[in-house]
């Protein structure tokens, strides 16, 4: 195992481990908020979970590009490629935007979609425009999704 | 197509024929009614029926609350997707007969559940009581036993733990003290002495922190305590039978529900009574109508009453409500519109322009044929098994629509959940299959599906530039609609290749034309975009102001479109880890067993997760990127006095739709 393949698979870890905190401390935010409006109207469960759901897709793309780095570098399929130091790293920082990016826009996201859960508490026919708002935070860890794409995708192994 | 014209409806009848009349169109659905504004036409006093319609309606829903309460229906799936219960109208009438006999019930069911209410609390202080008695258990006098002739009892509590035998040395030579039951800060005590030593007695008891129970019970605490038994028992019972009566009353629950519909439509019905102006034997009824339904409900009414009706246009500035009708293909979309804002005065109706890209955006970005597939089947069945409501079945026609696109998409970029075909293929039958895509797969090229995606954007983003334009030109603002619109086709016409040429090879031709078209478009944004000011410097600064706003605006806006890529990708990405997960067993029929399970797990969450992303990314792009260009909203909707009901439809209500 060389240097490099170490370098690439802290990178497959950090995407992970960033996205992921990220989502989970938004999600569980969300949750909070979200089991008030249910404990006064459990009715309204469905509706503020889709509000819950929003900030977890972050975590999501960080798993995405933890599998993407594991499969171009052959960890999965069982025979690791032979990786310099610079491939490693290159790996490494591609891994970065959607691992930082994810860690805040989940957090700010969570954020918002927990003030969108007092849209639905107290305008139940409004809800949908508190799903856009958190969508609009989304945004940015979809773009930072596509710039990490695009780096693994480009580093030649 | 688009917002529906709407007219002014006048209407004046006499006075008897109100009811009937209000009724009528209650049941057609098409008029909006105004509050009367007249001063010289009183209104009428009914807020004293309103209440009592409201009384019983509070009644009727309190009862069937309590039903839900002791006796849930069942529901599933379905019946959550299922609409109210089609009812013919000529059922209403002999329904409503037994709206007497429903009250009742519905008063027996309340007074049922006060029952079970009040045994229960008694049953809860009788519970404290039996407690407290539990500790004098073992005493075999009277609770209010003073003693006899020759002797004097003491029965309490001393806030220490003692034994009898401590206390009878204190006390006086003639006492006995009986432990009746002791705790740790606490002991319950049985004294009895000579009369001859009551006193002293009683004054060392005091001494010692001695409280004598109040109790004017004559019977013992075992007795007692059997006493409260039965009672609690015969509580138990009652209670009980109370709760049979509740479910065996919840057997009404359709009739019930059918009465708090009635006595809405009821409480309807006389709140406009309440809006509209009178004179001594004729009432005024004005209000909104959308035009194509003005014969048939002038025609009706006027064959059946002595009425006189007047239709006429809206002033220029009354706020005239808004309700939209669409060609098959747009209208599942108008809820995304609605969701939005409803086109105001000055806006059109952006249904039409927006429902192509609306499905051709969420197909991209889902990109699965084998989800697009799911959701086609789905919905195709909900429609056709389930009886539904009008809102449901166009959002279920939407999805089903998406879906379509989905499958379009999906198979272009050769994605059937994930790479299945290929894994199936390579796992179970040790076959190496390429790519099945028609076009190709946007992981192994992205940056083509980039610039695709963009290129899609700024036809979206043009569209709406398009429509802004008629809008202007529309409204006799010609110099204002091309000054507005053209320079920004050329800007960002002329930007498209020398951009396209950071990710890609542009034929250098391209690049110049697109340089030579740029300079023209930002030359004139620069002259003309300040035009409305009259100083010089004002229009320049004005129009390099218009420029900067352009081109950060209209950048971010086409970047925004990537998200057509990077959604896709990811639904694509994550359902093939899926597979890859689900195959990773050595041993062949694990693998099928694992196969089966995690794939059915993992792609159902993927799907989920993703339909989601879709739905709220394309609505994004339509309100922020292309709204934006054309459309403010802010009108109110078409809010027609119509048959409100919760629980029962009528057949012929549909006629607004």
């Amino acid at each position: 195992m060389t240097n490099g393949l170490i370098l690439a698979i802290i990178g497959a870890a950090i995407a992970s481990l960033l996205a992921g905190i990220g989502s989970a401390k938004g999600v569980g935010l969300v949750g909070e908020a979200a089991a008030g409006v249910v404990s006064v109207d459990p009715s309204k469960f469905s509706k503020v979970l889709v509000l819950e759901l929003l900030p977890g897709t972050q975590g999501l793309y960080g798993l995405l590009i933890s599998f993407i780095i594991l499969t171009r570098t052959g960890l999965l399929s069982g025979n690791p490629a032979e990786l310099s130091v610079t491939q490693g790293l290159a790996f490494l920082i591609g891994a970065l935007p959607i691992g930082i990016v994810g860690l805040l826009s989940a957090l700010a996201q969570g954020r918002t979609a927990a003030a969108g859960v007092g849209i639905t508490a107290k305008k139940p026919e409004h809800n949908s425009k508190g799903i856009i708002m958190a969508a609009m935070v989304e945004t940015y860890a979809i773009l930072a999704l596509l710039i990490s794409v695009l780096i693994i995708n480009n580093i030649a192994v | 197509m688009a917002k529906l014209k709407m007219k002014k409806i006048e209407l004046i009848a006499l006075l008897t024929d109100s009811k009937k009349i209000i009724e009528l169109l209650q049941r057609r659905g098409v008029v909006e009614i105004c509050e009367n504004k007249d001063d010289d036409l009183p209104g009428a006093n009914v807020s004293a029926v309103i209440a009592k319609f409201e009384k019983f309606r509070g009644t009727a829903a309190q009862a069937l609350e309590i039903s839900e309460k002791y006796a849930p229906e069942k529901a599933g799936l379905s019946s959550m997707l299922e609409g109210r219960k089609e009812l013919e109208t000529d059922e209403l009438g002999r329904d409503a007969v037994k709206l007497e006999e429903t009250m009742n019930i519905s008063r027996e069911i309340i007074a049922s559940q006060k029952a079970i209410a009040d045994a229960q609390s008694s049953a809860a202080q009788i519970t404290v009581r039996c407690d407290m008695l539990k500790q004098w258990e073992k005493l075999d006098v009277p609770m209010n036993f003073k003693g006899t002739s020759t002797t004097s009892a003491f029965i309490g509590t001393v806030p220490y733990a003692v034994t009898g035998s401590e206390l009878e040395q204190q006390l006086p030579d003639t006492c006995s003290a009986e432990v009746i039951s002791s705790s740790k800060d606490q002991t319950n005590l049985f004294i009895l002495c000579g009369k001859s030593v009551a006193d002293e007695a009683s004054d060392t008891l005091r001494r010692l922190n001695f409280v004598p129970l109040t109790e004017a019970e004559p019977r013992t605490p075992s007795e007692l305590l059997d006493g409260y038994k039965t009672q609690l028992h015969e509580l138990e019972k009652s209670s009980e039978k109370a709760r049979q009566r509740i479910v065996e009353l919840a057997e009404n629950r359709e009739m019930i529900k059918f009465v708090i519909d009635y006595l809405q439509m009821r409480k309807d019905k006389y709140e406009v009574l309440s809006s509209l102006g009178f004179t001594a034997n004729t009432f005024v009824l004005t209000g909104y109508i959308p035009e194509k339904c003005t014969e048939p409900i002038k025609k009706e009414i006027e064959s059946k009453y002595k009425a006189a009706i007047f239709i006429t246009d809206p002033a220029e500035d009354e706020d005239v409500p808004v309700l939209l009708e669409n060609s098959k293909f747009s209208e599942p979309v108008e809820a995304i519109t609605k969701m939005y804002a409803l086109p105001s005065k000055k806006d059109v109706d952006p249904t039409p322009v927006m429902s192509f890209f609306y499905y051709l955006f969420f197909g991209m970005m889902l990109s699965d044929a084998g989800y697009g597939l799911l959701m086609v089947i789905g919905t195709t069945l909900a429609l056709k098994k389930l009886n539904l409501e009008n809102s449901m079945k166009k959002t279920l026609v939407m999805f089903r629509n998406c879906g379509i696109s989905t499958v379009f998409w999906g198979t272009l970029f050769g994605s059937w959940f994930g790479d299945i075909v290929q894994t199936v293929a390579r796992e179970f039958f040790d076959k190496e299959i390429g790519s099945v895509a028609l076009w190709f797969e946007p992981i192994n090229d992205p940056i083509k599906l980039l610039l695709y995606s963009f290129g899609l954007g700024i036809l979206h983003l043009f569209l709406g530039i398009a429509v802004s334009f008629k809008m202007s030109w529309d409204d006799g603002r010609k110099l204002d609609a091309v000054l507005d619109t053209v320079p920004v086709y050329l800007t960002v016409l002329g930007v498209a290749p020398l951009g396209a040429s950071i990710f890609t090879d542009v034929p250098s031709s391209l690049k110049t034309i697109g340089s030579y078209v740029m300079i023209v478009g930002v030359v004139l944004i620069i002259l003309t975009a300040g035009r409305s000011s009259k100083n010089i410097f004002a229009r320049f600064f004005g129009g390099v102001y218009a420029l900067y706003n352009t081109a950060t605006g209209y950048l971010s806006d086409i970047l925004s479109y990537s998200r057509l890529l990077a959604l896709g990708l990811a639904t694509g990405s994550i359902a093939s880890v899926i597979n890859l997960m689900a195959v990773m067993p050595e041993n062949k029929i694990i693998k099928l067993i694992m196969f089966i399970v995690v794939g059915i797990v993992g792609h159902t969450a993927n799907l989920a997760i993703n339909l989601l992303g879709a739905y709220v990314h394309t609505d994004r792009l339509q309100f922020v990127e292309f709204f934006s260009k054309f459309y403010t909203g802010g009108g109110k909707e078409f809010e027609p006095l119509t048959v409100n009901t919760k629980y029962i439809k009528l057949k012929e209500e549909n006629s607004n739709d």
